[in-house]
């Protein structure tokens, strides 16, 4: 059911973006294992993500601490579009953040913040 | 946008949805749409011989470092883009360079409007003054 | 009477308003500015002691610290010391050496950085020495890496125990301007990562980016020259600079350029009444 209500969330939320003449869909991937797979190495990597260089994730190794540790996401972040928006640019929350702005500063690519996004909401 | 484009789309993004992808946040727009647009460069066919547009692409690049540059705002890898989109130049990679070319474009603005909001000084609210 | 409170709150009002506005109008002093910085450390760490913050990030991290003081042991600037010393002592090809310009020297770094009337400019120890062997016809040495630090490592050697003493003084505007201008630089967040150095170093000193703890400003230019494990080898403050900018994905600025020469002067003034204790051992 969870999923169910989330989906269409997701459809009238699209629905809504394309008729506000804004579409946003860059790539039509599922959110199979290979995109949460994909996620997760983007979030370890030092050069992309780096995640564990604030967070501590389960599975991940020499994790920092800066920022909290990232579980209980879905409660958390009961919308995936609010994680998105923290992740792109968390000066809007707070504007003395320590967190990068991955996506306002293109650190990482809209589909792959797409994908790390993902992953962090499995978390 | 005609109707039969938008129905398209609709389409689009409610299998997308289906699918569990997550669609969101306003800020996401300019983003894809340049992606879209490197997209399109990269593989459309006269791009490969279109130096001029590479060169254009280039010096708005370099124009937009130095302006960061000038108010202490230059990102590490920007000019390193530059350099890499001349080479992609060189080597007659036109679309390749514009791509390049265009992200730097877009660091050096960042880099600029990263500045410029804080032309002023604004201590930290952990300093307790 | 009735009206009584509501005189009072528009006095207080307007008194507020008032001193917002003198708030706003008045830089804080660079003496404020030191003590609320040292607050923030003292408040963040009150177990630490004052002067142990010129032990850098080893004064709060004691698992570090055990490692630290093994390396101490064998200190691994040892041999620049000592090459430091043959610089000092050798002749330029004009007959003269350095003590024809540092007469006081060779324990000299707690004078630097300093304020240059003449020059109109921040003068640090590195800028000093060059301009030194450029009177005496010699080329400059480079200022990040290189034999610079083994006669900086020799000199720090020789100014140990003497205290971080920086002066802005008065008599001079330029010299509070170069002071501003370093602090400003500390406080802005710059490169494709936004941070400012003080979001890591006064912000979250003592917390851990993946496993390195993050030191504490407060203290951070009393070891330089400094070896680091990192480097493999010994390195000038400056050095230092440029790999923070470079790590938080900013260019970095010219060491000994005005930039960081003035980074330098506010820095070092943060940390006044500290011992110098270089050249240091980092990780």
């Amino acid at each position: 059911m969870i999923n169910m209500s989330t989906r269409l969330t997701s459809i009238a939320a699209a629905a809504a973006i394309v008729l506000g003449g804004t579409l946003s869909i860059s790539t039509a991937v599922a959110v199979d294992a290979k995109v949460l797979e994909e996620g997760k190495t983007l979030a370890f990597k030092r050069k992309d993500g780096n995640c564990l260089a604030c967070h501590v994730i389960e599975g991940g190794e020499a994790a920092g601490n800066i920022g909290p540790p990232l579980m209980m996401m879905k409660i958390r972040y009961p919308d995936k579009a609010v994680l998105r928006a923290q992740i792109w640019d968390s000066s809007v929350r707070n504007a003395e953040t320590a967190m990068p702005l991955f996506g306002k500063y293109g650190i990482l690519s809209e589909s792959d913040l797409d994908k790390v996004v993902e992953y962090i909401h499995t978390l | 946008m005609n109707m039969k484009k938008m129905t398209a789309m609709l389409c689009l993004g409610a299998i997308v949805a289906i699918a569990g992808q997550s669609v969101f946040a306003a800020e996401k727009q300019a983003a894809p749409k340049a992606e879209a647009a490197d997209k399109a460069a990269a593989k459309s066919p006269e791009s490969s011989g279109d130096n001029a547009a590479a060169e254009a692409a280039i010096a708005a690049a370099e124009s937009a470092r130095k302006k960061a540059a000038s108010v202490d705002g230059e990102w590490r890898d920007t000019g390193k883009m530059i350099k890499k989109a001349q080479a992609a130049l060189k080597a007659g990679d036109s679309a390749k360079a514009i791509k390049l070319a265009k992200k730097a474009e877009k660091q050096g603005k960042l880099g600029y409007e990263q500045a410029q909001a804080q032309q002023t000084l604004k201590m930290p609210s952990y300093l307790k003054y | 009477m009735k009206n009584l409170p509501g005189k009072l709150l528009l006095l207080s009002v307007v008194a507020a308003i008032a001193a917002t506005a003198q708030a706003a109008s008045e830089q804080p002093t660079p003496e404020r500015d030191k003590e609320v910085f040292e607050n923030r450390f003292k408040e963040r760490f009150p177990d630490v002691a004052r002067e142990e913050f010129a032990n850098g990030v080893y004064a709060i991290d004691p698992i570090g610290r055990e490692s630290w003081e093994a390396i101490e042991e064998f200190p691994p600037y040892e041999l620049f010391i000592d090459d430091g010393k043959e610089m000092w002592d050798a002749p330029f090809a004009n007959g003269k050496t350095y003590k024809d310009c540092f007469a006081d020297g060779p324990g000299i770094a707690h004078k630097y950085p300093h304020w240059d009337k003449e020059q109109g400019m921040v003068m640090t120890l590195p800028l000093a020495l060059n301009q030194c062997r450029e009177s005496q016809g010699e080329k400059p040495l480079k200022y990040k890496k290189g034999s610079i630090n083994n006669i900086l490592s020799y000199i720090a050697m020789e100014s140990r125990g003497e205290v971080t003493n920086v002066v802005i003084p008065e008599d001079d505007p330029r010299a509070l301007d170069a002071y501003e201008k370093g602090k400003k630089f500390y406080y802005t967040r710059r490169g494709q990562l936004n941070f400012a150095c003080a979001a890591c170093h006064v912000q979250n000193p003592g917390m851990k980016i993946r496993s390195d703890m993050l030191s504490p400003a407060l203290g951070q230019t009393t070891h330089f020259p400094v070896y680091r494990s990192k480097w493999g080898t010994i390195g000038t403050l400056h050095r230092r600079f440029t790999g923070c900018n470079k790590q938080v994905r900013a260019k970095p600025f010219k060491a000994q350029g005005e930039e960081y020469r003035n980074l330098e002067y506010f820095l070092t003034y943060m940390s006044n009444g500290l011992t110098l204790n270089g050249p240091g051992a980092r990780k």
